[in-house]
């Protein structure tokens, strides 16, 4: 089985090789048009398929290639090997100039913008003298191969295949490669990449520059195979149809191109026998395609590799992993917030909320829910924009990219948990370390994994991963950016008792290695024996801080929070007697 | 000034089709969060059934006004119901499944639309009768032909009914509310899937009324028209803001307006750069479109 | 019969197994209350009830019918209000049309939904003050109303209720669950689901406590509100707990 599998490629190469000879002019016709919507595909998927961008322009990138390597050629009088680099960087250029102003974007709206810049390079295109006008660029000379003039269908289609294996290694090696799982991220859950601190704006920008530069690389080959290049080979209708590679294919999946590829571009040619009928049927076919196999044809397989089995054993790890830098108990305060207010719609969720959290400290906020403790960790940590003043460690942070916040050490955990639940676990934890760009990343994703007790989990995908585990992963995935602050909203939640006892011992463990933990809970239990101090919230404003006891003895939140009999509370006896009294409406 | 008049009127006959057309597109996207590539083709299949209702009836002698009624009428109730057999059979099992599947699988409904005209009405033109005369009114240097009144008109009209529909009736209102919260819509007692397909309905009818417009108003028609037309409305969809049926019939016009202002004062060749220039320049400004709303997303 | 019956249901999310085997009972005319922590399953459980999340196994009977394979808008359409969980009110929507909405199944009865909007807006003034508003624009407080008043223009029989004192003021909390014990004073039983247990347990007359996706306590609720057990962990009064270092 191994063996086999090792010996398949080997075999596929041969057998790509001796296609020419062993087919005629026509097979191999059709099978370049095949390893070139193949390449475009594998292009395309780095944005569509990775990052998740929904990219409807991919012909533009495509064109500029074409159209940069095509003047050269004939106004530079350029040999095609020279052309390549300024192809692959005009196309480059114009991904980056495209992708910058969408990053904000929603992806539909996206959809329509790069759908946009594919119709306006086309009718710049069409209209401009220099690109020849509709009747494109002509007499372009073929590739060369030292004195030989690769103007044949089978000397192109060995030169296709080359290329075809420069982008397949291009994208292979993008697979292994940390920014696919931050694009990965993106995909998921961008909003939580963002927070638990993937660049997000520059990884997505990288994205369409890499997809671009493999549109850049495929223009010039398509432009010296048929010696004219015109409008009308880079319509939209092009740019569709790769994106029809992608997701039929499979997305994130290589062989999943191939396989698109073949779809598109040899199954039209084999349903010739039902002339004026094929393209009915091929769309019809596409549509039930799509129905029986909404993954795709050949979606990415599911990788079982333990990473981690060559990896070998260092004393050091034995101990407990070394985190903040900071020692316990210092005074100062690590994080204050001054008149933090934010709104939505008609609601102010935080109220001029002013609060500091001492270094070394396991602070709990507690309050029911709705009343803005959650929103007051959004804010801190940079997902939603308050007005007022944050500053951690001194420094205002207030406005900052999460990403950045994250950077400069403060993590958080989600309350309805925010793993990315496609991803095995310990990529998930690797994630979390992105915004530190640390060598040594297995090492350090073991010691954060063993040290949270999810390392037994490793291989198994977030999303099978019983709630628990899936709560300390998300921990791990924290801690795996070494902050000296921690914010867990609501960590103990729904949890039994066992397993609270289990987190209030990771927590204490947390705060031992050295970093400030807020966490937001409800269960008093658990908070009064971890917590040094507590702060009540209650609609948006901070009701009492002190310690537990003081806490727990304050009557402004034994009213609002814990809810004692009091003279002002609804009475069993005010009820029972609106149970009798009759109503107007009751008859 | 009379020629700035002239493209005022030249663009409202424009932004009429452009609206009934993005309207779909909103409405669809509004309920479903999906970009129907196919939606288009709808207009264009619309145009040819008018077309297919209308040559005979003329022929059998039915006054011209009744015939042009009958193949409008006919011709959208049968695209709206194509629109529902597409959302039922190509959309409706992928509404689950990774959102790239549906938007593929529309294409592939798109595909097999204009390829089916293709084939049953071949490649060329075909031509809609002669029927809307070119009299009209000249008002200070400004040709307005009652055609064009007529179009623009009905288009209103429609649009109107629309707004009604939606906004007081307890149907419309249903739309709305789904198109907000859908679960919360279930919890109302409200038939989704129902109400997913009425909108299929409506939009798809709308599209109709449009190609049949085009047709009369152009007389040629063909199987491709359905693409320009398609990419404008969708460009008119999310300028004013995708899901926003208000937003959708004003940005229609606008771009009709765009479009025939860059035909008169620059060049037609270069109209479609002009449109998607000022509509990513919205975007970048406004991500969500002109009268798109914010959504905040809850961690 | 009871009105609502649950025997054995389980629902998963994906894997997780969110509800382990929940039994339960609402009589016509009871307040019951589902109390427990966060993530014990107390929103699950009124979703598989009402049809927003499918019970993997076991029977859920309204009025002596199997409901668990029915839609929502089936379920509500047999009496069976929903008011869910942050509200989720139409906020671009006007209050009137939010609660025309909840009328949607008499929609063909224009009388008797005039009938049901003059009786919320007598059950909550502020609502009729606020009529043309938008919903987005309303306070939290109004907005818990509205959401309430839009699940009433069905005349349900039962009632869910998913956290309504949510991030309201105490004197808005009474309000609200004085209107709790008129809607029931009408004759639809109420079930309650609550972080607030003391206040649950003045207004309900049983409840069920929920752990982990399981029913650990149940029983009268005069009897809940002074258990050791239920005050310890649901009602905010620690205790010594030797099992603790």
């Amino acid at each position: 089985m191994r063996s086999a599998r090792r010996a398949a490629p080997g075999l596929l190469l041969a057998a790509a090789l001796l296609l020419p000879v062993l087919g005629g002019t026509y097979v191999t016709d059709v099978a370049i048009a095949v390893l070139v919507y193949a390449m475009l595909g594998l292009g395309l998927n780095i944005v569509v398929g990775y990052a998740g961008l929904l990219d409807l322009g991919y012909a533009a990138l495509f064109a500029i290639g074409a159209y940069t390597s095509a003047l050269l050629a004939l106004h530079a009088h350029l040999g095609f090997w020279f052309t390549l680099l300024p192809a692959v960087a005009a196309a480059g250029v114009a991904g980056v100039l495209i992708g910058y102003p969408t990053l904000r974007m929603h992806s539909d709206y996206l959809a329509i913008v790069t759908l946009g810049f594919g119709e306006i390079v086309r009718v710049v295109v069409t209209n401009l003298n220099v690109t020849g006008g509709p009747n494109g660029l002509y007499g372009i000379p073929p590739a060369t191969f030292g004195s030989l003039e690769l103007s044949g269908v089978r000397e192109n289609y060995f030169l296709t295949l080359a290329f075809f294996v420069v982008v397949l290694w291009f994208s292979a090696r993008l697979a292994r490669s940390r920014i696919r799982r931050a694009w990965e991220s993106v995909r998921q859950d961008e909003a939580a990449a963002e927070a638990v601190g993937v660049p997000t704006l520059r990884v997505k920008l990288a994205a369409y520059l890499c997809g671009a530069l493999v549109a850049g690389l495929v223009g010039p080959l398509f432009a010296a195979r048929f010696g004219a290049i015109s409008p009308t080979s880079f319509t939209y209708f092009v740019s569709v149809t790769v994106l029809i590679v992608v997701v039929l294919g499979g997305r994130g999946s290589a062989p999943g191109m191939v396989v698109g590829a073949l779809v598109v571009a040899g199954l039209p040619e084999a349903l010739r026998f039902l002339q004026q009928w094929r393209m009915v049927i091929f769309a019809l076919l596409l549509v039930g395609m799509m129905l029986v196999r909404p993954q795709g044809l050949w979606p990415a397989p599911r990788v079982r590799r333990d990473p981690f089995a060559e990896l070998g054993e260092e004393a050091a790890e034995a101990g407990e992993p070394a985190a903040g830098a900071a020692a316990p108990g210092e005074p100062e305060p690590i994080l204050t917030v001054e008149e933090l207010t934010c709104r939505f719609g008609g609601v102010t969720a935080v109220d001029h909320v002013s609060l500091e959290i001492r270094r070394g400290e396991i602070l709990s906020i507690i309050g029911p829910n709705g009343a803005g403790k959650t929103t007051a960790f959004n804010c801190i940590t940079g997902v939603v924009r308050g007005t007022g003043t944050i500053r951690f460690e001194g420094r205002p942070v207030r406005g900052l990219a999460p990403h950045r916040i994250v950077a400069l050490g403060i993590a958080r955990t989600f309350q309805g948990i925010r793993l990315f639940k496609e991803m095995p676990a310990y990529e998930n934890v690797l994630i979390g370390m992105y915004a530190s760009g640390r060598a040594d990343e297995l090492r350090e994703v073991r010691r954060w994994m063993r040290f949270a007790g999810v390392w037994e989990h490793r291989l198994a995908l977030a999303a099978e991963l019983p709630y628990g585990v899936q709560r300390r992963l998300e921990i791990a995935r924290a801690l795996a950016g070494r902050p000296r602050l921690l914010l867990l909203d609501e960590p103990a939640a729904g949890m039994n008792p066992t397993e609270k006892l289990e987190m209030m011992e990771l927590i204490r463990r947390i705060r031992a290695l050295g970093v400030t933990v807020v966490l937001i809970e409800h269960d008093m239990a658990l908070v009064t024996q971890l917590s040094e101090r507590v702060i009540c919230m209650d609609r948006g404003r901070v009701l009492a801080a002190g310690t537990p006891q003081q806490i727990q003895a304050d009557p402004a939140v034994v009213e609002a929070y814990l809810g004692a009999a009091g003279d002002d509370e609804l009475s069993f006896d005010e009820l029972a007697e609106e149970r009798e009294t009759a109503l107007a409406w009751d008859s | 000034m009379s020629a700035f008049l002239q493209y005022v009127v030249s663009g409202l006959t424009i932004g009429s089709f452009l609206s009934l057309v993005a309207l779909g597109y909103t409405m669809v996207y509004g309920i479903i969060r999906l970009i129907n590539f196919a939606h288009g083709d709808l207009f264009m299949v619309g145009a040819f059934l008018g077309w297919a209702i209308l040559v005979p009836v003329l022929a059998a002698n039915v006054p011209v006004a009744l015939a042009v009624l009958t193949a409008l009428v006919l011709s959208m109730l049968l695209t709206g119901g194509l629109g529902i057999a597409i959302q039922a059979v190509a959309y409706k099992p992928l509404l689950r499944a990774p959102r790239l599947s549906i938007l593929i699988s529309a294409v592939g409904v798109s595909l097999a639309l204009e390829n089916g005209v293709l084939l049953a009405f071949g490649a060329g033109y075909d031509t809609y009768p002669q029927i809307l005369s070119f009299a009209g009114v000249s008002l200070a240097g400004v040709r307005v032909s009652y055609a064009q009144l007529g179009m623009i008109a009905l288009s209103v009209a429609l649009m109107a009914g629309l707004y009604l529909f939606v906004h007081r009736t307890a149907v419309g209102t249903a739309m709305r509310a789904l198109a907000l919260d859908q679960e919360a819509a279930r919890l109302m007692g409200i038939n989704v899937d129902r109400i997913i397909l009425l909108t299929f309905f409506i939009g798809s009818l709308l599209a109709a009324a449009a190609g049949v417009m085009e047709g009369l108003y152009y007389t040629q028609i063909n199987f491709f028209m359905g693409f320009l037309i398609g990419l404008q409305a969708f460009t008119a969809a999310v300028l004013g803001g995708i899901g926003n049926i208000p937003g959708a019939m004003v940005a229609g016009f606008l771009i009709g307006f765009l479009e025939a202002f860059s035909a008169g004062y620059i060049s037609s060749r270069w109209t479609d750069v002009f449109v998607f220039a000022v509509l990513i320049l919205v975007l970048v400004v406004k991500p969500t479109g002109i009268f798109g709303e914010r959504v905040v997303e809850r961690m | 019969m009871g009105l609502l019956e649950l025997r054995g249901v389980h629902t998963f999310y994906g894997d997780t197994e969110a509800l382990k085997g929940i039994s339960l009972d609402v009589e016509p005319g009871e307040i019951v209350s589902l109390l427990g922590s966060n993530g014990a399953g107390k929103t699950t459980t009124l979703r598989t009830i009402t049809g927003l999340e499918r019970a993997r196994r076991g029977t859920i009977r309204f009025d002596g019918r199997d409901i668990a394979a029915l839609r929502a808008d089936e379920i509500v359409a047999l009496g069976l209000g929903h008011v869910p969980e942050g509200r989720r009110i139409f906020a671009s929507l006007t209050v009137e049309e939010n609660l025309n909405l909840g009328g949607f199944l008499v929609r063909h009865r224009p009388a008797l939904l005039l009938e049901r909007r003059e009786e919320v807006y007598g059950l909550f003034p502020r609502l009729r003050e606020r009529r043309e508003q938008l919903g987005g624009t309303l306070s939290g407080g109004e907005q818990q109303m509205l959401a309430i008043g839009r699940a009433l223009m069905a005349a349900p029989r039962l009632l869910a209720l998913d956290e309504p004192s949510m991030g309201l003021a105490p004197n808005l909390i009474r309000t609200i669950f004085t209107i709790l014990a008129r809607i029931r004073k009408r004759g639809a039983a109420i079930l309650l689901v609550e972080q607030n247990a003391r206040q649950a347990l003045r207004l309900a007359d049983r409840a069920y406590v929920l752990e982990t996706g399981t029913i650990v306590h149940s029983g009268p609720a005069r009897e809940l509100a002074t258990s050791p057990l239920v005050t310890a962990a649901y009602l905010g009064q620690p205790v010594a707990e030797p099992s603790i270092e």
